[in-house]
């Protein structure tokens, strides 16, 4: 056992790459909704980039070290307690704990793996933070994946108490190694930062009006309250909603625009097949990037160049 | 053949706007070979989408499918599944009203045809069936049903179906099965036996057998 479930905060699952070959038959890809994010944890201790990992969501998430291990943090965590985006030891008795801080607040500096509770707090925006442990977590899978789909019976949810155990005693590298390694300044990333989300043209683009297709990258966009990981609603002008298509197959990025002319970006365990036309689809890369947009976050879009 | 393609996402081609048999073909193609790369296709109710591991070339997948022929191939799967219904929806009196039949007539004309799965998706193991007499295609309901139980045989617009999970929907039941379409204890593991964690497989044919 390397980690003990204190709390479950805002939501705690494990995740991986996703399941991959069923979607014809209905079942989600799932996974990580940030995988550059999962990868940099993981890649931290010289896991496979998909390696079973916690995904947590926002604050609240706790846990008790139960046997010494290692673990690398990333994503919506930033805190220079655990220093987020590198690997760090931690000992029977420590507490991790998932608390959030006020958006810019600064944090103070002081010596990791020392204190007998190691705070990780998001200080850089982001929803999800990401916890590897050496090897990826020993976990059951379904469809070839651990990621769990509670609406689909895929799976058996966390639950406080749950002990967590790390496939490997230390990461695949040298001890020396993980302890210094770092992810460089460029692939840390300020959830934040204003940055442009690319598009590309939807299967029935065609048929949304210049307005619409106007409308997606000139106005700005507001993730609602209505989210989950199943599909982010955006709130804008409502765009003008072309008739509804015979159902066919949505991927993950999709903007689905429902009768209301408000897009639903649909993410990793939402609906493989839908009637609703869809005006656009984010680039792979920036899907990552949108799964860590909190509900209010302005969102801008441009076209990406083909 | 030659079909209509465009892209859908970097690794994506979606074949669109098929004629019948041009579906046909592609879906009984695919049941035996995958275009180079292709790590998934999905089935639509008139689009098949590829999703292949690397940005897509779509020339490489229009040349894949100028070779195959449309229409049915002599080399079809030619059983049938059996469901068992009890006929005792909760909608069984509304789609008669609104169709004006009886409900004995509702359930005779449902039982009648042999289906097919068109597609599957909404849910795990949830078949959109084709074959539905065109004197049951009642749109869905304006407010969908926050809960409806597996098992649920119901009709949605042109097509018939069967709840797989427990899920919100807004079909019209008109009975329900004992049959398990989706079986997640059967879906652990590395690589699970389709047959085994899906009762119904797209492209496979159905008739419903009413209980009395």
């Amino acid at each position: 056992m390397s980690l003990e479930i204190i709390s479950l905060g805002s939501g705690l699952s494990l995740q991986d790459g996703g399941r991959t070959g069923w979607l014809r038959y209905g079942v989600p890809l799932g996974g990580a909704m940030d995988r550059n994010a999962m990868h940099a944890a993981n890649r931290l201790l010289g896991n496979r980039s998909d390696a079973p990992v916690l995904e947590v969501l926002m604050q609240g998430a706790q846990f008790k070290v139960t046997e010494e291990t290692w673990i690398a943090v990333a994503g919506a965590n930033s805190c220079p307690q655990v220093p987020a985006w590198t690997a760090i030891r931690v000992l029977p008795g420590q507490k991790i704990e998932f608390s959030k801080k006020t958006v810019g607040q600064a944090s103070s500096l002081s010596p990791p793996s020392t204190k007998d509770r190691l705070e990780a707090c998001p200080t850089e925006g982001g929803l999800f933070s990401y916890l590897a442990v050496p090897g990826g977590f020993v976990a059951e899978q379904w469809f070839g994946s651990v990621s769990v789909d509670p609406r689909n019976g895929l799976g058996s949810p966390l639950k406080k108490g749950d002990a967590l155990e790390a496939m490997a005693k230390l990461p695949n590298v040298t001890t020396d190694g993980v302890e210094r390694r770092l992810l460089v300044d460029e692939e840390r990333r300020n959830y934040l930062a204003k940055e442009y989300f690319s598009l590309l043209p939807g299967p029935q683009f065609e048929s949304f009006s210049p307005n619409a297709r106007e409308a997606i990258i000139v106005s700005e966009w507001v993730v609602s309250a209505q989210w989950d990981r199943t599909g982010y609603r955006l709130e804008g002008p409502a765009l003008e909603v072309p008739d509804a298509i015979p159902s066919e197959p949505v991927i993950p990025g999709s903007f689905q625009v429902p009768g209301n002319g408000q897009p639903i970006i649909t993410m990793v365990d939402g609906p493989t097949v839908g009637g609703y036309a869809k005006i656009a689809v984010l680039k792979d890369a920036d899907r990552d990037r949108l799964a860590q947009c909190a509900p209010g976050t302005q969102l801008c879009f441009q076209w990406a160049e083909s | 053949m030659q079909v209509a393609l465009k892209a859908y996402g970097e690794n994506g081609m979606l074949a669109h706007s098929l004629s019948e048999s041009e579906r046909e073909g592609l879906c009984q193609a695919l049941l035996h070979e995958r275009p180079p790369g292709c790590a998934e296709y999905v089935e639509g109710y008139d689009t098949v989408l590829f999703l292949f591991k690397q940005p897509t070339a779509g020339p490489e997948l229009a040349t894949w499918i100028e070779r195959l022929e449309s229409g049915k191939t002599a080399s079809a799967i030619g059983y049938i599944h059996e469901v068992p219904v009890v006929y005792d929806g909760e909608d069984l009196q509304s789609v008669a009203e609104q169709t004006g039949l009886s409900p004995e007539e509702v359930v005779e004309i449902h039982s009648a045809p042999t289906y097919t799965v068109r597609m599957m998706g909404f849910s795990p193991g949830f078949p959109y069936l084709d074959g539905l007499d065109p004197r049951l295609h009642v749109p869905r309901k304006d407010s969908p049903r926050t809960r409806i139980e597996p098992g649920s045989v119901a009709i949605g617009g042109p097509h018939a179906g069967i709840y797989s999970v427990a899920s919100p929907g807004g079909w019209h039941l008109l009975g329900r099965t004992d049959v398990q379409l989706f079986d997640p204890g059967a879906a652990r593991g590395d690589s699970p036996d389709a047959n085994r964690v899906f009762l119904l497989s797209p492209g496979d044919r159905l008739r419903f057998e009413p209980v009395v």
